[in-house]
């Protein structure tokens, strides 16, 4: 028993007015040995539950990706049969095919352009570069729903001149303008870290315009660009809201076949094959870039030593 | 350097024809009765306003209201000390977290949500495994409020976490050393110098949750067995059954929300640093 523990007690036998030694006990080992053991469970418990959560639909799909029983209800056994069934179906297969040719031509179209404007934007005087960051905000907290049937508006618009815009010049229109802002975003903090005399030394130096963004700013601010590139291939290969209400003539993506599937047997188990190939080259994808970063960081280490 | 402003002129261009040309267009429909987007019978009316005092509408709003409300309120209660937690953490591996973040919007938030929405349901596979074992045991909410809030908040929680723990992230560590050295317990410390530091992440963490809450038709359609009615839910039916007026009506309402966030932001992050 510690002193202050029968220094406690005695306060208690002796004087029952005076709680303040109690109070001290409590305070001084309780929330110590609180702090030390109960707090990093709890802390533990706390980090897996919301994992959990995040993770159980994802768990839920990878099961339902080997079960045998196509209804969703029971575990029949496991199977692989459903991997092979992922180009089987004609409407399924053209939905992930569509997908990808949306998701590759938006992250090459906004990355350019994206890198671009955020280049220019970067150059405005400040209060014009703060406006101009609102307007750019405006796509990115917009309501998709919002999104998508402005969209429509606008494109419907055009019907008279082009009566069959709606389909894939649609969607990707679409993709490349709700991901130009997040390119946008992750390009200009690069941007403010960089030197800003360092075009200008450039062209000083005899180099052309082109060659000074090619050469000096492209390299300086690539980690913004390729985060750019990344977020924007994720947005449009997940997105459901903008791609159904822009999208017409039978050119379906992932998320419209799903919507359409829901409830009804034509939403084949092939596509939880698909989803959990897709996590799994996500995971691997994961697995190396960290695996990259802590080389990168072990080497510079090396480097400062 | 000043050369490179003009590469900022299309894009203003672009925003500008994207954002203002549909709205003008909105406001148009609103007024107006059309057969879609046909405007050659148009007829100039106020009848879409009358329309916002039924029921349906009432109820979806007021469930909008409600489910986005509770849903960040509980992102907020689940995500800022989960993303205290990471930031105070000894080993810092920022890209980890994010990274295992955001690895489960790579499942399709459609095929997440029905997914979740099975577990949610009578039958299941889970279910059908513990009754072979003897348990009759089942979750059963698919279709009420409860699993739609429980629905959103697993698909939005990410978006709660991200910009918080990026303004944590951030906060200079001396900070918190010279709060305990100037004699200021780890409670005072949390509300003296984490709290006001983080309001940034909160808010845009607040609006990145609500906003698509507010707003969201398939969550609740999978997870309320189409039975809840929502804002989202009334827009995309007035816009299947061609009622494109009615429709951009209600959309001008959740607009406004929009414009009342935007301003929010603008405030508290000029520089746009916690959207990301």
């Amino acid at each position: 028993m510690s002193e202050q523990e029968m220094q406690s007690i005695a306060a208690l036998n002796y004087n029952d007015v005076n709680l303040t030694w109690l109070y001290r006990f409590f305070h001084r080992n309780h929330v110590a040995k609180f702090n030390k053991v109960f707090l990093p469970i709890l802390k533990v418990v706390f980090i897996a539950f919301v994992f959990l959560v995040l993770y159980l639909p994802v768990i839920l799909i990878a099961v339902q990706s080997v079960n045998n029983s196509a209804d969703p209800a029971s575990f029949g056994g496991l199977t692989l049969q459903w991997y092979t069934e992922i180009f089987k179906y004609r409407s399924l297969r053209s939905a992930i095919l569509d997908t990808l040719l949306v998701a590759f031509l938006t992250l090459i179209i906004s990355t350019v352009l994206g890198t671009l404007f955020a280049i220019g934007i970067h150059a405005l005087e400040k209060k014009k570069r703060q406006k101009f960051i609102i307007l750019n905000n405006i796509p990115l907290v917009n309501a998709e729903i919002v999104t998508g049937i402005s969209l429509m508006l606008l494109f419907s618009l055009l019907l008279p001149i082009f009566p069959s815009i709606f389909g894939l010049p649609t969607m990707l229109i679409a993709h490349v303008f709700f991901t130009l802002p997040y390119v946008v975003l992750s390009v200009l903090p690069k941007l403010s870290e960089l030197d800003a005399n360092m075009y200008d030394a450039a062209v000083d130096l005899g180099d052309s315009p082109i060659k000074a963004l090619s050469k000096v700013i492209v390299p300086a601010i690539w980690p913004g660009i390729i985060a750019g590139a990344m977020l924007a291939f994720t947005m449009s290969i997940d997105d459901f809201v903008i791609s159904y209400y822009t999208t017409g003539n039978g050119f379906n993506n992932i998320s419209i076949w799903i919507y359409s599937s829901i409830g009804k047997t034509s939403l084949k188990p092939a596509i939880y094959a698909y989803s959990t190939i897709v996590t799994l080259l996500a995971s691997a994808f994961i697995v190396v870039a960290i695996l990259w970063n802590n080389h990168k960081r072990k080497a510079g280490t090396k480097i400062e030593k | 350097m000043n050369k490179l402003k003009r590469f900022s002129l299309p894009y203003l261009i672009l925003l500008l024809v994207f954002i203002a040309i549909p709205m003008i267009t909105m406001i148009a429909l609103s007024f107006m009765t059309t057969e879609g987007m046909h405007f050659s019978n148009a007829v100039f009316t106020f009848a879409n306003f009358s329309r916002l005092t039924e029921i349906s509408v009432i109820v979806g709003l007021w469930n909008s209201l409600k489910y986005a409300t509770i849903a960040t309120l509980a992102c907020l209660a689940i995500g800022y000390p989960l993303a205290y937690i990471f930031s105070r953490s000894k080993n810092k591996n920022g890209f980890l977290i994010t990274l295992l973040l955001v690895l489960p919007m790579w499942s399709n938030i459609l095929l997440r949500t029905n997914a979740l929405g099975y577990f949610f349901s009578a039958n299941n596979m889970i279910t059908g495994l513990l009754s072979q074992i003897g348990i009759n045991w089942s979750i059963d909410i698919k279709g009420t409020g409860l699993s739609v809030v429980i629905g959103l908040i697993m698909v939005y929680l990410p978006f709660m976490i991200l910009p918080i723990y990026t303004v944590l992230d951030k906060i200079d560590t001396s900070l918190y050393d010279a709060s305990s050295d100037l004699g200021g317990d780890p409670i005072r410390t949390f509300k003296k110098v984490t709290i006001p530091l983080s309001l940034k992440g909160v808010t845009t963490g607040i609006i990145l949750v609500f906003l698509p809450c507010f707003s969201g038709f398939a969550v609740p359609r999978i997870m309320g067995n189409e039975k809840i009615v929502m804002l989202g839910t009334i827009i995309e039916d007035n816009f299947i059954y061609m009622d494109y007026n009615f429709g951009s009506l209600i959309s001008m309402l959740l607009i406004f929300a929009i414009v009342i966030a935007l301003f929010v932001i603008s405030k508290v992050d000029k520089e746009g640093e916690t959207l990301l």
